[in-house]
Formats: C-alpha cells, sequence, structure tokens
C-alpha cells in the first residue's frame, strides 16, 4: 500500500465529514459492488455518503480484489449511523478488511449504529474481515450484519469485539452493545443469533465471563476436514471452540486481550481459506503494520 | 382455566420419565462444568439464570407460542416456519441435533400412542421438541400459558437433573436450586408471551462457546 494513497483518502474522508455532519450524527453509508471481468474482479460500482469510503482497490494476489474500509477518522459516537452495503457478483473474489480498529466512544444515552450487509452470489468468494471494533465503557452500539449467500456462494467473515479498555483500566459496567446476525442461504433464515452484552452478560459465566474481547468467525462452504483442522489448532486451549452446521464452519473465542483473539482468528483464517476460498492464504499487508 | 384431565397430560409431557432422551443432554453445562465456569451452586445458579432469561424467554417461549397457535389453526406452513426459526436461533450442531433427536422421538412416541398426525414429523428436520411439544399441549387441551410454563420448567428439572451429576451438587442442593430457579418462571412466562416476532432471539455467548467445545470434548457422558 502506497501511504500516500492513504493520506489521500484520509484527508477526502475529513473533507467528507465537513460537508455531512449533521447536529444527530453522521449517517454514513458505504455500497460497494464487485463484479468479474477480464479475468479480474473490479469495484464496478462505489458509492458513499459521509465519512465512510474506500481506498483504490489493490491486487497482491492477482486476480482477487483487496479493500481497505476506512472508519469515520474520529470513531463513531452516539447517533451516528453507518451503513455498508457490500455485493459479489457471481464468479467475483474480493476480501475486504479494515487499516485500523473500529471505534465506538462513549455515549450519552442514544445509540450509535452498524448496518452491514454482504451478498455472495454463486460461485462468488467474499472475505469480510475487519479489524476488531473497539468499544469504549458506557458506548451504546448496535451492530447488524446480514449476509445473503447464494448456493455456491463461498464466504469467510469475522467480528471481533473489545469492550472497554482494558489497558486503561476501564470495565464494562455501563455500555450495551447488541449485536445480530442473520444468515440467509438461498432466500432461506439459517442461522440467527442475537446477542446483547451489558454489564451483567459481560461478567456471568453464560456470557463472557468477565473476558474483554470475544469474536465469532463463520467459514462456508467446509467439511468435517476444516472442522478436523481448526479443532487440532485449539487443542487444549481455553476459551476457543468450533462447530459446523451443515457446511457453515463456525469459530468462536473469548480472551482478555483483543490483539491475541485477532492472531488467532487470522491463524483460523489462514488454515480454512486454501479449502473455503481456494486460494493460499495472502495476509493483507495492513494488518502487519 | 387448566381442566384435570389437561393437567395430567401436561404432567406427562414434562416428567423426566417421557422416553425422549433427554436425559442424554446438557446443553453445554458438561463442558462447562469441565472448563471449570461452573464448580457449584452459585455458579450453576447463575448459567442456569441467565439461560432462563437470556434465550428461553426470547427464543423457546415465544416460538412455541407461535407453534401452539399454528398448530391450532392447523397451519402447517407457518408450524413450519416457526421450527425453521427456531433451529436457526440454535448456534451449534449439538444444540441443533438434540432439537431434532428430541423432537422426532416425541413424534415418534405419539405415533406409537395412536395420536394421529404425527407420522411426517417422525424425519421431518423441522420435527423440534418445541414444535412437538406445542402440538401435544393442543392436542391434550393444555392452554397456552402453562404449556409454555411447563415446557421451561421440564428444561430447567433436567439441567438441574445433570447439574446434579456433574457439577457435582448434593440432591437437596439441586431441589433447593429448582425450588429457586422455578419462583422465577411464571414472570419469565408473562414476558416471553408479550415478545413482538422481530425481539425473537437470545443467544448467551458462553452457551454457545461451551456447546461448541463440547463437541470436541474428548471424553463426555451427554450428547450434548
Amino acid at each position: 500500500m502506497k501511504p500516500d494513497a492513504l493520506l489521500e483518502d484520509l484527508k477526502n474522508v475529513a473533507i467528507a465529514s465537513q460537508n455531512t455532519v449533521q447536529s444527530q450524527g453522521w449517517q454514513a453509508k458505504l455500497e460497494l459492488d464487485f463484479i468479474h471481468k477480464y479475468g479480474r474482479t473490479v469495484l464496478a460500482h462505489r458509492r458513499h455518503v459521509g465519512p465512510l469510503t474506500v481506498q483504490r482497490p489493490f491486487y497482491p494476489e492477482g486476480e482477487v480484489c483487496h479493500v481497505y474500509v476506512l472508519h469515520p477518522p474520529s470513531g463513531v459516537v452516539a447517533g451516528d449511523c453507518l451503513t455498508m452495503d457490500i455485493n459479489a457478483a457471481a464468479d467475483s473474489a474480493a476480501l475486504v478488511t479494515t487499516p485500523a480498529a473500529g471505534k465506538f466512544y462513549s455515549s450519552d444515552g442514544k445509540l450509535a449504529q452498524q448496518q452491514v450487509a454482504l451478498t455472495v452470489a454463486a460461485n462468488a468468494a467474499l472475505e469480510w474481515l475487519p479489524q476488531e471494533t473497539i468499544i469504549y465503557e458506557s458506548a451504546r452500539v448496535a451492530s447488524e450484519l446480514r449476509l445473503e449467500l447464494a448456493a455456491g456462494a463461498r464466504f469467510i467473515g469475522w467480528e471481533i469485539f473489545a469492550l472497554g479498555r482494558p489497558a486503561a483500566n476501564e470495565g464494562f459496567t455501563l455500555g450495551e452493545v447488541g449485536m445480530n446476525w442473520h444468515i440467509f442461504r438461498a432466500g432461506e433464515l439459517f442461522y440467527r443469533e442475537r446477542l446483547m452484552i451489558d454489564a451483567q452478560a459481560f461478567a456471568a459465566n453464560w456470557g463472557l465471563n468477565g473476558h474483554s474481547a470475544c469474536g465469532t468467525l463463520f467459514a462456508c462452504p467446509a467439511t468435517v476436514l476444516q472442522l478436523g483442522a481448526v479443532q487440532q489448532f485449539i487443542g487444549e486451549s481455553a476459551g476457543c471452540g468450533v462447530t459446523l452446521i451443515d457446511d457453515m464452519l463456525i469459530c468462536r473465542a473469548l480472551d482478555s486481550r483483543a490483539d491475541r483473539l485477532r492472531d488467532f482468528f487470522q491463524h483460523v483464517w489462514r488454515i480454512l481459506r486454501p479449502d473455503v476460498v481456494q486460494r493460499d492464504a495472502c495476509a493483507p499487508r495492513i494488518w502487519a503494520t | 382455566m387448566v381442566t384435570d384431565l389437561a393437567l395430567l397430560r401436561l404432567l406427562q409431557l414434562v416428567s423426566p420419565g417421557l422416553p425422549i432422551g433427554m436425559y442424554c443432554y446438557s446443553q453445554g453445562l458438561e463442558r462447562a462444568v469441565d472448563d471449570g465456569w461452573l464448580s457449584n451452586a452459585s455458579d450453576t445458579d447463575e448459567w442456569l439464570n441467565g439461560l432462563m432469561q437470556t434465550c428461553l424467554t426470547r427464543i423457546d417461549l415465544p416460538i412455541l407460542a407461535r407453534l401452539y397457535d399454528a398448530w391450532e389453526y392447523a397451519n402447517i406452513e407457518s408450524v413450519e416456519y416457526w421450527s425453521r426459526t427456531l433451529t436457526a436461533c440454535r448456534e451449534t450442531s449439538e444444540l441443533r441435533a438434540e432439537d431434532r433427536h428430541t423432537g422426532q422421538a416425541l413424534a415418534r412416541l405419539l405415533h406409537s400412542m395412536d395420536i394421529t398426525g404425527m407420522q411426517p414429523w417422525i424425519r421431518k428436520p423441522e420435527a423440534t421438541l418445541a414444535t412437538i411439544f406445542a402440538f401435544a399441549a393442543v392436542k391434550w387441551g393444555v392452554p397456552k400459558r402453562e404449556t409454555a410454563t411447563g415446557y421451561l420448567w421440564s428444561w430447567l428439572e433436567n439441567q438441574v437433573l445433570c447439574a446434579v451429576k456433574l457439577v457435582p451438587l448434593g440432591q437437596v442442593a439441586g431441589q433447593r436450586l429448582l425450588t429457586e430457579l422455578a419462583g422465577k418462571i411464571p414472570a419469565l412466562v408473562n414476558e416471553a408471551l408479550s415478545i413482538a416476532d422481530h425481539d425473537i432471539g437470545g443467544s448467551a455467548f458462553g452457551l454457545a462457546l461451551a456447546s461448541s467445545r463440547h463437541e470436541m470434548q474428548y471424553s463426555r457422558l451427554f450428547r450434548s
């Protein structure tokens, strides 16, 4: 990645921010459509409103289109609403990540919202691998992810949350985070997870058991071979588990540190990618910085 | 008001003696104990209380009530829709398998007792426990609220029996826990019956994680 390109994009974001700021908070929206054309995947449509945008795509592994989504540079606060709509059309292959952790700041009571809709067509592959989302103590956040997979679609995606900032001695006694996953396969509801984390769920043994970071990874299509490989990687380590529902692999983990959790999920992604997306792992360079 | 006969039918339906294999399933409890998350009566109380409030009241009971209505109006399409929605809310392969096995076992049992209408459900993937439990309740004239109360009680009793074996707890400690937690059931049933369609859903990260980890537990007594 060229640092000047990032700088230029950040500048554009800042300008866009000035133009769209409202007293109600950001209403930022991003639409991305990937299509297969001339032997590789191109970003055929890109539209953004407010301080949510992408850098120009690049191709570190040939045909797969890598894209970095840039969050509002100042983080997300109460009243903001971020909407992302990402489509991978037939035969396309795209990897979407973020250059830094997303941040949701403390709230005066209003909700900050993030709504992500991912649609993957037949024989397309989409990887949704944002860096972790940091949720400050007393933030109120509603995060929705809606995934629509056509028959024959390939997908790996995760959501990693860091609650409070343990390094700053922050707990999570006032905040409230709702996380919803809806997965549809060929139009039918396949999976629905509705997690509400408040002080009670954060501390309880049925919730996060006091861990400040939690994450879930979904990968499809997977088989018992990939399930076995991830189980073997997990081995005896505490706080992580994996299951296979039909051909959807779901891996979850808890940790007291978000950076360790991110490394864990990146490793699981490396194990799964060759079979699920049928490409060797090619980690976005931004992850190493 | 529940009639004497309907009450007796409900007692039969919620009995741990009902041969549908409920005693085989711990719903992640076995792994949670093995991992040291639960080691005494107060941890068990926290775990069960949390699951009752978060999952059962927000998933099973509101969907059970919709299944009850669907059976009452013989609306099979709606029965299948809510059964699939319930399955979608189960976060692991083991939890889905448990629901299917116990649901199909109850359908088979009712069919063997010459209750008509159950044969197609013996092999249907949509036959969750709540699906067939609601069918039996409607068939036997058990009112909706009592059906939900009985369902939650039977879940709780089964979990406490598991905890007595696994944690382990003494028999008296188990009964004390059951008495205390059952006291919360009426209010939870009220809450569950007032939940709107779009608010259905409630996950517990610890349950999903314990159940995923149970699937790879080396030595185990329970099937979930």
